[in-house]
C-alpha cells in the first residue's frame, strides 16, 4: 500500500507542551520527538478545546466539508498530532513506537483495529477510549516505511458520530465484522500486557 | 445730540444720520459695559467726535458755500437765521479739531476740561483752540456781514 | 446796538444760537432698530463662516491635521489587528482540516488494511474452530 501522498508542509503550531501528545497526558517517547531533526518533512499540530473552537469559527457552512467539520469538532477537546515522513527506510525504531503504543493498554482504552501488515510494512493501530460506554477519544498510529504518524482526538466522540464521518476526509467506515484469525491481522479488543 | 454733532461737523444730514447711525449701533453693544448716563453720555460724545474725524478723512470736505448748508431742523434761536446759517458754515470750515470743540464747547456747553477728555488731549490745548476758534469766527462773521447787531 | 468784535460773549451767543441741537431726522429710531437686526443676523453668519475661516490659521490647520492622522492611525492600527486575526484564524482552521484529514488518511489506511486481510482470509471452518480464532 502506498503511501498517501500528501503535501506536508513543516510547521510548528505555538502551543504550549509539544512533546504531550494530549491532554491525558500521553506522551511521545524521547526518540520520536528527536524524529523531527532526522525527517522530510514534518506536521506538528497541537489544538486544544479553546483553540479547536476558535478555529472553527472561520470554518465555512457553505463549504461542504467545512461544514462537517465545524460539526465534528463541536464537542472536541482537542486534535494532536504528529506525522513525520522520512526519504528513506529505517529512519525511526520499531521499539519507540511500541513503547508509546504500550500507554494504551490500560482498562479505558480499547485497541478496534491492529494492522500489522509483512507484505508494505504498513502497521496501523486504532484505540478508543471509553468513558461511560461512549466514546471519549481515538488514537491512531500509523508506522510506515517511510511514514510515522501519531493522532490523538479526544472528545466525547459519539459512535454514530465516528459512522457519519466514514468516507468525509478519508475517516472509513469501520465494519463491524470479527477480525481475522490471520496472525498478521490483529483487531483484538482490549489487549492486555 | 449724536446726530447734531454730526451734522455741525460734517454739514451734510444723510452723512450725519449714516454716523449717527453708526454710533448707536456700536452704542448697543457697548452698554453693557457703561455704568451710569453721564458715562454714556461722555461714551456718545467722545464715540461721535473720533467717528466724525474718521469719516472727515476719509472723504475731502470740501470748502462749503452758505447755499449748500442745509436748513437746520430746528430754528435758531436768535431772531436772525442768516446769521445763525452763516456761523455753521464758518464753524464747518474749521479745520478737524477746533471744529469739534468748538462744537462740543456751544452745542453741548462743555467745560474745556470736559472737551480735553473727551478729545484726549491736554486742556491748554483745547483753551488754545477755543480761543483762536472764536477769533477766527468773529473776524469772518464782521467781514461778511458786518456788524452783527442783536 | 453791540458790537460783537467788542464783546466776545456775543460771537459766544451766536454761535450757542447757531449750534443749538438739531433733531435726527424723523424715523431716525426705527431706522437704527432695523439696521441693529440686519446686523445681528449677519454677525451670526459671520460667527459661522468664522468657524470655518478659523482653519485659515496654520496652527490650527496643523492641529486638525494632526488629529485626523491620529485617528486614521489608530482606525489603521484596528484595522491591521482584525486582519492580523483573521490570518491567524484562517492558519489556525486550516491546520484544523490538515489534522482532520492526517487522521482520515490513516483510519482508511486502516480500513483498507482489514478489508486486505478479510479479502485475503479464507472462510473459517465450524468444526475447527481454533482456540486463537475466539476473541
Amino acid at each position: 500500500m502506498s503511501t498517501i501522498n500528501r503535501k506536508l508542509l513543516p510547521m510548528v503550531l505555538l502551543l504550549a507542551f509539544p512533546t504531550i501528545l494530549c491532554a491525558q497526558d500521553l506522551k511521545l517517547p524521547p526518540g520520536v520527538e528527536k524524529l523531527a531533526a532526522k525527517a522530510k518533512e514534518t506536521v506538528e499540530v497541537n489544538m486544544d478545546g479553546p483553540m479547536l473552537q476558535w478555529a472553527s469559527k472561520f470554518l465555512s457552512s457553505e463549504d461542504p466539508e467545512e461544514k462537517k467539520a465545524a460539526k465534528l469538532v463541536a464537542n472536541l477537546k482537542g486534535i494532536y498530532v504528529r506525522s513525520f515522513e522520512f526519504s528513506e527506510e529505517g529512519a525511526y525504531s520499531a521499539p519507540d513506537v511500541e513503547a508509546f503504543r504500550a500507554q494504551f493498554r490500560s482498562p479505558e482504552w480499547s485497541r478496534v483495529v491492529g494492522v500489522r501488515s509483512e507484505h508494505d510494512g504498513d502497521n496501523v493501530d486504532v484505540f478508543f477510549k471509553l468513558e461511560n460506554e461512549k466514546m471519549a477519544g481515538i488514537v491512531i498510529i500509523a508506522a510506515e516505511p517511510k511514514e510515522l504518524t501519531f493522532v490523538n482526538i479526544v472528545g466525547p466522540l459519539e459512535v454514530d458520530q465516528l459512522a457519519d464521518l466514514g468516507g468525509e476526509f478519508g475517516i472509513p467506515k469501520l465494519k463491524t465484522k470479527p477480525p481475522s484469525s490471520k496472525p498478521v491481522a490483529k483487531a483484538d479488543k482490549g489487549e492486555q500486557k | 445730540m449724536v446726530f447734531s454733532i454730526a451734522q455741525h461737523f460734517l454739514a451734510d444730514r444723510p452723512a450725519a444720520e449714516e454716523l449717527a447711525q453708526d454710533v448707536f449701533l456700536q452704542l448697543h453693544g457697548t452698554l453693557p459695559t457703561l455704568k451710569s448716563e453721564e458715562h454714556v453720555k461722555f461714551w456718545l460724545r467722545k464715540v461721535t467726535a473720533h467717528r466724525c474725524i474718521d469719516y472727515q478723512r476719509r472723504r475731502k470736505l470740501t470748502q462749503v458755500s452758505l447755499d449748500e448748508v442745509p436748513e437746520p431742523a430746528s430754528p435758531a434761536q436768535s431772531s436772525d437765521p442768516f446769521v445763525a446759517r452763516r456761523l455753521q458754515l464758518f464753524v464747518a470750515s474749521l479745520p478737524e479739531k477746533p471744529r469739534l470743540i468748538v462744537i462740543l464747547r456751544y452745542q453741548e456747553d462743555m467745560l474745556p476740561e470736559d472737551i480735553a477728555e473727551v478729545l484726549t488731549m491736554p486742556v491748554a490745548t483745547v483753551k488754545s483752540h477755543l480761543q483762536r476758534s472764536l477769533a477766527l469766527l468773529r473776524d469772518k462773521v464782521t467781514r461778511t456781514i458786518g456788524e452783527v447787531t442783536i | 446796538m453791540t458790537e460783537t468784535n467788542k464783546d466776545p460773549n456775543l460771537i459766544e451767543d451766536a454761535l450757542r444760537n447757531a449750534l443749538c441741537r438739531d433733531d435726527a431726522p424723523e424715523g431716525f429710531a426705527v431706522r437704527v432698530l432695523a439696521r441693529a437686526e440686519q446686523e445681528n443676523s449677519s454677525a451670526h453668519k459671520a460667527q459661522r463662516a468664522s468657524w470655518l475661516s478659523i482653519f485659515s490659521q496654520p496652527l490650527v490647520r496643523w492641529v486638525a491635521f494632526a488629529t485626523v492622522s491620529i485617528c486614521l492611525v489608530i482606525g489603521g492600527v484596528h484595522y491591521r489587528k482584525l486582519q492580523r486575526q483573521r490570518a491567524e484564524g484562517e492558519a489556525a482552521k486550516a491546520q484544523l482540516m490538515l489534522a482532520l484529514r492526517i487522521a482520515g488518511s490513516k483510519l482508511q489506511l486502516a480500513k483498507s488494511k482489514v478489508n486486505e486481510i478479510n479479502q485475503s482470509s479464507p472462510e473459517p471452518q465450524p468444526q475447527n474452530k481454533s482456540p486463537r480464532s475466539r476473541s
